[in-house]
């Protein structure tokens, strides 16, 4: 029984490398593909130099391996998080430094890190050489001594990029934060528990304790549960309309309904998954 | 008592007998071999420091020539209960992409010191891996280990480099890229291995957090076991990472067989991936090498390598094709040369970029 377990498992041997062969093929010819590989939308975006950077540099260079949950530090750097993670977010690596210091090129890790000049590991991109070509750098640079901004003007509208957890996204067991990502910085003051709704699958309004604006990261805000969510589908809305809508630090009322004009709520539905809360 | 001369020549004409081949620290020479990757390093799972065994052996059958005499030989062991190693790198590259002025670079790719400190001789060792350039000084692995019973079952903790496919030398092979376990990305946790007969097999309980710290309550599970034959291997490799973020699960497939001076190895993972964006994404790399050994000293690698970063998309594959020659002059210097080209969708320049390179690569 052994030797024949091992004579199959030495035939699977030998034609792994072949199969592997057989299983790979040609590049793509990237038809109906954007730059960085993706389908090509129609989907609105923030625009400026931070939206410069991320399509030319952390979408189609970064995300090769900042991406997910296995994002090297805890870095996600495709479209939905990288500002989030970057702006006023002290490093892993480096815990002292900032990723970016609004206002500092020198004392953000991010230029340190892009350039070789950090304390700490490889020059990023870690399978370089080629670098970020000079041109690249200095994009980085100029967009963080020009303060980090989202945008490079105050954008015509306030929009949400990205929430976590995401529209349609099944989220742990136990969940009692979410965080909602705007594409402009919001006005805090407009930011309150009626700013934002959430339901659960039967549509009785589930209670919010707080809701903050982090210190530094003046386009996301994040909402605290009074307790942690049961298993079921939710819908948060973050209110357009109504007596209390959210508006940008510009005055721009928030575009929820995303018809290009002000007003309108922004539906997030979600799961929260059944099990043990960890 | 044994005489160093003695000693020394005794590890050589093991050595001598023990190996078919040329020795490096690369799967491709375990498969050619016909042994396991906890026969040269120090670390059962590979990389890193060399054994005693390993060392002896790059001295003895991995260069095309030997200098110095018999009892020179290295052995890491600088003291009875302490081993010291290193590596090396410098490269001098030339980088060309499509509608950008080419770049040619000086560089130190890597220069990194071990220690293990082998309190119980065979038994319990505390092991550092510390890579000192390029930038500042950066720990890769630091862990304590210990055999529960000699050679066969151990258990490990600390930081480490997690049990997932082929080890290999290079950490931008696409499997290795895409399933986030290589020699930049370790992790802190616990192994458990298992080495009986012709079977090598680990269990890890890690962070998941690619060596950044905690911020969930969601651990990393990865197992990966092989079989060794003197000809032919075969083994598989799952993980399971729960994080708040989303789950990633992965599993690959790995196997090498030895045809005269020709060692093939394959390998190809798979990755869903519930934490990038909002749908997650399903990522599959493949790998084929071919390595022939002209002379003793003297390697050929040829590699493909494919990516499909995500299968719901079509037309958005990568390849990679590298072509290497392995000169090891004398014991310890090994001079690595080759050019790898890349080709994806026309419209992003860095998928179809050329590299060549030239490198030093010296190692103890």
């Amino acid at each position: 029984m052994s030797s024949q377990f091992n004579k199959l498992l030495a035939c699977m041997g030998f034609f792994v490398p072949p199969v592997v062969l057989l299983l790979a093929g040609c590049a793509g010819d990237g038809t109906g593909l954007d730059a960085n590989g993706r389908p090509i939308t129609d989907l609105p975006g923030a625009n400026g130099d931070f939206q410069e950077i991320q399509d030319t540099i952390f979408t189609p260079v970064c995300t090769t391996c900042h991406v997910g949950a296995g994002a090297p530090q805890g870095l996600r750097l495709d479209a939905g998080n990288s500002y989030a993670l970057l702006v006023n977010v002290a490093s892993a690596e480096s815990p002292g430094t900032l990723r970016v210091s609004p206002g500092n090129p020198n004392a953000s890790y991010l230029v340190q890190k892009i350039e070789g000049t950090a304390a700490v590991g490889v020059r990023m991109p870690a399978n370089g050489p080629p670098y970020l070509p000079q041109d690249r750098i200095d994009l980085v640079r100029r967009w963080i001594a020009a303060g980090a901004p989202m945008t490079s003007a105050p954008p015509d509208r306030l929009i949400v990029t990205s929430t976590i957890p995401a529209v349609s996204e099944a989220a742990a067991p136990g969940l009692g934060k979410l965080t909602v990502i705007f594409n402009a910085n919001v006005d805090s003051s407009r930011v309150s528990v009626d700013t934002f709704t959430l339901r659960d699958a039967s549509d009785q309004p589930v209670r919010l304790a707080g809701v903050r604006v982090p210190t530094g990261r003046q386009n996301v805000v994040e909402l605290t549960t009074a307790a942690p969510l049961a298993a079921g589908s939710y819908q948060l809305s973050v209110h357009g309309d109504g007596p209390a809508p959210l508006a940008g630090e510009s005055g721009h009322v928030l575009d929820g309904d995303a018809d290009g004009k002000p007003g309108g709520d922004m539906l997030i539905p979600f799961d929260v998954n059944a099990g043990d809360v960890r | 008592m044994i005489r160093p001369k003695i000693f020394a020549r005794l590890l050589s004409v093991f050595a001598l007998i023990t190996f078919a081949g040329t020795a490096n620290a690369e799967p491709y020479l375990a498969a050619q071999m016909g042994l396991k990757c906890v026969q040269c390093h120090v670390n059962p799972t590979g990389g890193g420091m060399r054994s005693v065994f390993g060392n002896t052996f790059a001295q003895t059958q991995l260069a095309a020539k030997k200098i110095g005499s018999d009892e020179d030989l290295w052995t890491g062991q600088v003291m009875k209960f302490l081993s010291v190693g290193g590596n090396a790198r410098a490269n001098y590259s030339f980088s060309d992409v499509p509608n950008q002025s080419s770049t040619n670079d000086f560089a130190v790719e890597e220069a990194r010191a071990y220690l293990d400190f082998g309190v119980i001789p065979n038994r319990l060792s505390v092991y550092i891996d510390q890579r000192f350039a390029p930038g500042n000084s950066t720990n890769l692995e630091a862990n304590i280990r210990y055999w529960i019973t000699e050679n066969g079952a151990y258990v490990k903790a600390g930081r480490m480099y997690q049990p997932f496919g082929y080890r290999f030398e290079d950490d931008n092979a696409f499997v290795r890229q895409m399933s986030g376990f290589n020699m930049q990305a370790p992790d802190e946790g616990i192994e458990f291995g298992f080495e009986k007969g012709s079977w090598t097999t680990q269990l890890a309980l890690s962070n998941g957090t690619a060596g950044a710290p905690e911020v969930d309550d969601g651990k990393q599970i990865v197992a990966r076991t092989e079989y060794v034959g003197s000809a032919w291997r075969m083994g598989a490799s799952a993980a399971f990472n729960d994080t708040d973020v989303g789950d990633r699960m992965g599993a690959g497939l790995f196997g090498a067989f030895r045809v005269g001076a020709v060692t093939l190895l394959g390998e190809v993972d798979y990755f869903d991936d519930d934490s990038i964006g909002a749908a997650g994404r399903k990522l599959m790399a493949s790998l084929v090498e071919a390595d022939w050994k002209v002379l003793q000293g003297h390697n050929v690698k040829l590699t493909f390598e494919w990516l499909e970063p995500d299968t719901d998309v079509d037309e958005d594959e990568q390849t990679r094709t590298s072509l290497l020659y392995e000169w090891s002059p004398i014991q310890f210097i090994q001079l690595r040369g080759g050019v790898r080209m890349y080709d994806g969708i026309p419209q992003n320049d860095l998928q179809n970029r050329t590299q060549a390179f030239v490198q030093l690569h010296g190692f103890f």
